[in-house]
Order: C-alpha cells, then structure tokens, then sequence
C-alpha cells in the first residue's frame, strides 16, 4: 500500500470538497472504490446530489437516505438536509399522521429556512450517525470507512462549520449536545480528514487555495490530500511541434496535409495545457502545504464505470511517489 | 456578420445562463464587447469574474459600481462593466428600502435575516434581476448583457423572483407580522393543539427560537414587501419581453447537458425566448462525417515526416486521444440539438489551448461566436 493512501485510509471519516465540475464526484468514487477493494467495508454519501455517484458506480439511485449495494464492500447513498430533517424528527417525535401535517404546512418551511444551519446540521448528522453505526448482530462498525462527496466549495464549508456554529448558537438542547460530539469527530485527525479536489486552472485554484486556508485556520479541522485532477501531460515538447510544421507544408497530398495540420493543432493543445497546468500545480504546492496527488485527464468518449476504475488505478500509482509535499512535480 | 451579430443587434437584453464553470463569464463578456464595437452603448453585468478578466474589464473594486472600459478601435459604442456584489445584495436592498436606521439596524442584526441573505436560495440571482432591471429603467444602454451567478441549477436564475415571491407571499407575512406572534409558540398551540405542540418540542429539541426571529423580521420590513408582488411582476415581464433573450452557455460534458436540456424545457414553459446556445470547449472530431483517420495511418505520415518512430507513435497517440474526446463532444451535441426547437442558433468555440482572460482573448473568441 503506497504511504499517502495508507495514511488516508486509517482514517474512518473521509471528506472529498471542491469547487462545482472539477471531478469531485468522480475522485470520491475512485477513493471509495480504492478501499472497498482493499476489503474495507465503505459507504460512499454524496450530499444534495443528484444521483451522480450511484451512476458512475454503476447502479441505479437508492431512494435519499438508504445505502445501495454497488460492488463487494461497498455502498452508496444519498443525503439531502431535508429529508434527514424528517428522518430526525421521525425519530423524536413519533406519530406518522400528524408529522406528515407538519411537513406539509407552510410554517414548517419557514422553520427550516429560519433555524440557522438546521438542515446542514442533520446532515453532518446523518453522515456522523452512519460513521458511528453498529452493526446490531455483530456489534462491529457497520462501515470502516465512510467517503462524503461533498457538495461545491461555498456550501461545503457551510457544512463544515455549522457544527462549530450551533455549538456556539445554541447554549444547551440536543442541538447543543449532538453539535458537541459533530466537533470532536469533525476536528479529530485519528477519525477525519478533509481532502480537496481541484483542476489545475484559474479559477479551480483560486476556490481551492480559499477553502484550504478556511479550514486551516477557521475551521482547525484535519487535513488529507490534495487531488490535482485532469492533468494534460504532453509526451512531447514544442521542438518536436516545430520540426512538424515546418516539414507538413511539403506534403503534396492535401488529405495528409490537413490530417498532419490537426496533428500539430492538438499537440499545441496538449504542450499549451501542459504548460498552464504546471503553473497552477506549483501555485498550488506554493500555497498548500498538504500531500499532493495528480490525476492525469483521462481521454474518453463517455464517463462511466470504466473511467472510474482507470481514475482509482491512476490515483494508486500517483500516490506511490513519496508525499509531494512542498515539492513541484517535474521539477525538483 | 453573422451568429449571433443578429441576435445581439435585435435585443437589448441578452441574459447568458448555464451551470457553473462553463465560460458563461468570459462569453458573456466576449458579447458585450462585440455589442460596444458594433457601435452599441453596452454594460456587461457579471457576478464572480476571474481576476484577471476582472482587471481587463477596469473593475477592481467590488461593489456595485459601473467602470468603463477602455477598449481600444472603440468608435461611437461604448463599455460598461458592473460586477454584482453577491454578499452585499440584500443589505443594498434593505439600505434602500428601510424606512428609517432604527429599522435597518434592526434588520441587518435580525438572525433570521443574515440567514435568509446568505442562504435563501436564489437570492443572488434576485438581486442580478434587480439589478438587470434598474439598468434596464436606466435607459443609459442600447445593450445589456448578464452574466448570471454560479449555481449548480441554471434554472435557479429563472425561478428565483417567483420563489422570493412565494416566500414574501403577503398573507403569509401579514400572519407572521401578526404581534402574538411574537410572544412566542404558546399562543400559536392555542390556535392549533397539534401542530403548536410539535412545533414547541421542535424549538425545544432544537434550541432555536426561530420563529420569534422571523416574525421580528417581517415586521420590520412590511413596509418593504408591500411593493414586493408588483415588482416581482415587473421582472417577468422584463424577462418575457421582445427586448430580451437568453443565451445557453454549456459545454459538451453529460452532466452539463443533462441539466441544460431541463433549462430549456423549463425557458418555453415559463414562456421566456431562448435565441442560442453556446458550446465552449468543444473538441472536434477531425474524421467526423468522413471517412475515419486510421490510427495507423497517421503513425506512417508521421514517421515519414519525422523520421522519428518514438515521437511520431507518441503525437499520433495524443491525437487518437483527442479524436477520441472529440467523437463523444459530436455524438452528445448532435443529441442534444435534436432536442433544440427551430430558431435557436447552435455555436461552438473550440477549446483554446490557453485560459481566456484579456480583451485580445475576448476578441479571440468572436470569429466562432460571430461566423457567418
């Protein structure tokens, strides 16, 4: 087992953040996937998702709240705030006719809009509960590990700091309590750690740098990799690009002369992107001071399954170069 | 001229939607600019730039103030450029509307309001509408382009005055502005045993007083949600105007598409006109409707022109790979056009092969955008 990876498995609580369409979803499966096969027990929870996880997963979406088997070890599932509001208050308060009356009337949306951070708090929850889950007949764990694709930058630090904030908020209660042990399992580095997603561009990097210094220094919480996805890595370098458009001009046959010009427009695209991801690899290791894993694109027609699994090997192999930290690929 | 020249020369609204990272910022601008050069008195209004473009468009300070920009070839048009404060919005709205700074105070303290500013979803996009309207009313512009917030939704822009206007609704603020309310939830289980009851245990589990907070903030803004509906009105009608069209921004990726072709579903119920979408970062298939590239085929041309089998295997590669991305980008457009009803015009911008972040890139972006 390669070191970075290991370190991250021996926790049992594994957030994956980043800014909206940089691969969060898919890296989350790739992890959940990497440790189901290494035999442990996982539950993968996308939060306010749409059913995307349990589709790269290859199953259909399990109604919210209710783990689905997707492979040998391994569960997905759906939470969204409201519904494990419902949940919870299913719990506390037990007559079925008279909670549907409840959830239908008005002054029930105006409490869950007006209580700050309610439904993020059951959230958190919810994911707390499924953690610390026993197993009525065994008396084991349910899960060894539970990976949380989280939702996009903005939110997921809503999330991860309303636990801190109802703590604060409310001096004693349930919410008071319950928040109380959300803190000591969210900012324990032996139980949680919060790794980040992101594509080595502007505007990704920009929202990665921010949420990594929130959590740091606002939120105290553990920190665990760096995912730095869709990497181009060109084969080939510029030179190589020149000596062809200097000779496909000599081509007599058009067909091979248009086939070599879309040669060379492609290779530039590749050097062109190689060189931006670069500098934003080293903004990154210059401003975040955590393990690195890089991620090449991967070149495919359609996403699925299969693309999952070519993610979860890529991720494996990268993780086998000693921690990154502090250190720029290609360079040193 | 052509693309979409006809259609930025036919409104005066063009409002471009889409989901989060997809360039609707950087097409946005690239819109407006050709607008300004085409002769048009033209802002752009956008929510959450990229520094760099941010500093090409002049604007460096946040806050909803309008900057010109300089742009060079300008000869009777001109460019605005506004960048909408997300976080500042509602406490514009209050500053503006409260009657007296008691009552803003008071506001701007209330719980539940800071909650409702920050969280309620759709109210960044309220406040762009708000916004689009006053420059609108302004009549200082011959051209208005919107660069709609990041949501994960795009339709969120579309539904957000309705969902305001649903959560402003006036009978049920004029109940909550009712003063027994404020005393708490005893009388309110008085009027209803039940559910009074359940909803105590709620406060009571949760330790939230929620509700004396929310009766608090619609007392002190009634005065302010009086005019709430007529305005509401007025941003739809806007919305449907002659004057005003939305632009899709998307790019060829499954998840993109599946919600863009909910967005436009959703345009022709709520009766709005979708003139075009945008397909940034497209990659082309080079054998698309031809006869396919043999992958061997290109190896030889190369190794005949290199004379070097390592780097003739390895650009033949990458180029297989792209040919490859780009059969999936064809075969998921071509899908999702058949969709499209007649009259939207579909463009596509290749993927550059560096970020778009200066006017010369902006102007970079023009030949695809505005290709006869």
């Amino acid at each position: 087992m390669k070191p970075t990876l290991e370190r991250l498995f021996q926790r049992r609580l594994l957030f994956v953040a980043g800014k909206g369409g940089v691969g969060k979803t898919t890296v989350a499966c790739a992890l959940a996937m990497i440790a189901a096969q290494l035999g442990k027990r996982t539950l993968l929870t996308e939060v306010d998702g749409a059913g995307r996880a349990a589709y790269l997963l290859g199953v259909e979406p399990a109604p919210l709240g209710l783990p689905q088997r997707a492979a040998p070890s391994l569960s997905v599932m759906s939470i969204e705030g409201t519904a494990a509001l419902a949940e919870y208050l299913q719990i506390i308060l037990p007559v079925k006719r008279v909670l549907q009356a409840v959830f239908a009337s008005r002054i029930y949306r105006y409490f869950v809009a007006a209580a700050p951070g309610l439904k993020e708090l059951l959230t958190v929850g919810k994911i707390w509960y499924e953690t610390e889950r026993v197993d009525e007949t065994s008396g084991r764990r349910l899960w060894d590990l539970v990976v949380v694709d989280a939702p996009a930058t903005g939110h997921s630090l809503q999330y991860l700091r309303m636990p801190y904030a109802a703590h604060q908020a409310f001096g004693a209660g349930l919410v008071a309590r319950e928040s109380e042990h959300l803190i000591d399992l969210l900012g324990d580095p032996r139980t949680t750690a919060i790794s980040l997603v992101t594509t080595p561009e502007e505007m990704p990097v920009n929202e990665t740098v921010e949420m990594y210094q929130q959590i740091r220094d606002n939120l105290h919480m553990p920190l665990g990799v760096l995912f730095v996805n869709r990497m181009h890595r060109a084969a080939f370098d510029g030179k190589k690009l020149e000596m062809l458009e200097r000779k496909l001009v000599k081509l007599h046959d058009a067909r091979d002369r248009a086939v070599a010009t879309e040669v060379l427009n492609r290779g530039r695209e590749e050097v062109g992107w190689t060189d931006i991801n670069q500098r934003y690899v080293q903004r990154l290791a210059a401003a975040i001071d955590m393990p690195r894993v890089e991620i090449p694109l991967v070149f495919a027609e359609e996403f699925g399954l299969r693309e999952v699994h070519a993610i979860a090997a890529d991720i494996v192999a990268e993780s086998a170069t000693p921690s990154r930290r502090g250190m720029v690929h290609g360079r040193a | 001229m052509g693309g979409l020249d006809e259609l930025l020369r036919r409104h005066r609204v063009v409002i471009c939607a889409g989901s989060g990272g997809v360039g609707k910022t950087t097409t946005a601008a690239s819109l407006a600019l050709r607008g300004a050069l085409a002769g048009r008195r033209t802002i752009v209004l956008t929510i959450d730039p990229a520094k760099r473009l941010a500093n090409a468009l002049g604007m460096t300070e946040v806050g909803s103030t309008v900057s010109a920009v300089k742009v060079d070839g300008l000869q009777t048009g001109m460019l605005s450029a506004m960048m909408l404060d997300q976080k500042g919005a509602w406490d514009q709205l209050v500053e503006r509307h409260a009657p007296s700074a008691e009552i803003r105070a008071r506001i701007l303290n209330n719980h539940f309001y800071q909650h409702l500013s920050q969280n309620f979803a759709g109210s960044y996009e309220y406040m762009a509408i708000e916004q689009l309207c006053e420059l609108h009313a302004s009549g200082a512009y011959d051209l208005i382009v919107v660069d709609t917030p990041p949501t994960r939704h795009a339709l969120d822009f579309l539904e957000a005055p309705q969902r305001i206007a649903d959560f402003l609704d006036r009978g049920v603020v004029k109940w909550f502005v009712r003063p027994y309310f404020s005393a708490g939830w005893a009388t309110l289980r008085f009027m209803n045993r039940t559910i009074g009851f359940l909803f105590r245990r709620l406060e009571e589990a949760t330790g939230v007083s929620a509700l004396v907070e929310v009766s608090d903030f619609f007392t002190s803004m009634s005065a302010l949600f009086e005019a709430f509906e007529p305005r509401v009105r007025r941003v739809y009608e806007l919305l449907r105007s002659r004057e005003t069209c939305f632009v899709l921004v998307a790019t060829p990726e499954e998840q993109v598409l599946s919600e863009a072709e909910y967005f436009c579903r959703k345009v022709r119920e709520l009766k709005m006109s979708l003139r075009a979408v945008v397909f940034n970062r497209v990659h082309r298939e080079m054998s698309a409707g031809r006869q396919g590239v043999a992958a061997d085929a290109v190896t030889r041309l190369l190794v005949r022109l290199l004379g070097d089998e390592a780097t003739a295997a390895k650009l033949a590669e990458s180029f297989n790979r792209y040919e490859m991305l780009g059969r999936g980008d064809g075969l998921r457009m071509e899908a999702f056009r058949r969709l499209l009803p007649k009259g939207v015009g579909v463009i596509e911008v290749p993927n550059f092969n560096s970020d778009v972040h200066s006017l010369v890139d902006l102007r970079a972006m023009h030949p695809f955008l505005f290709a006869a």
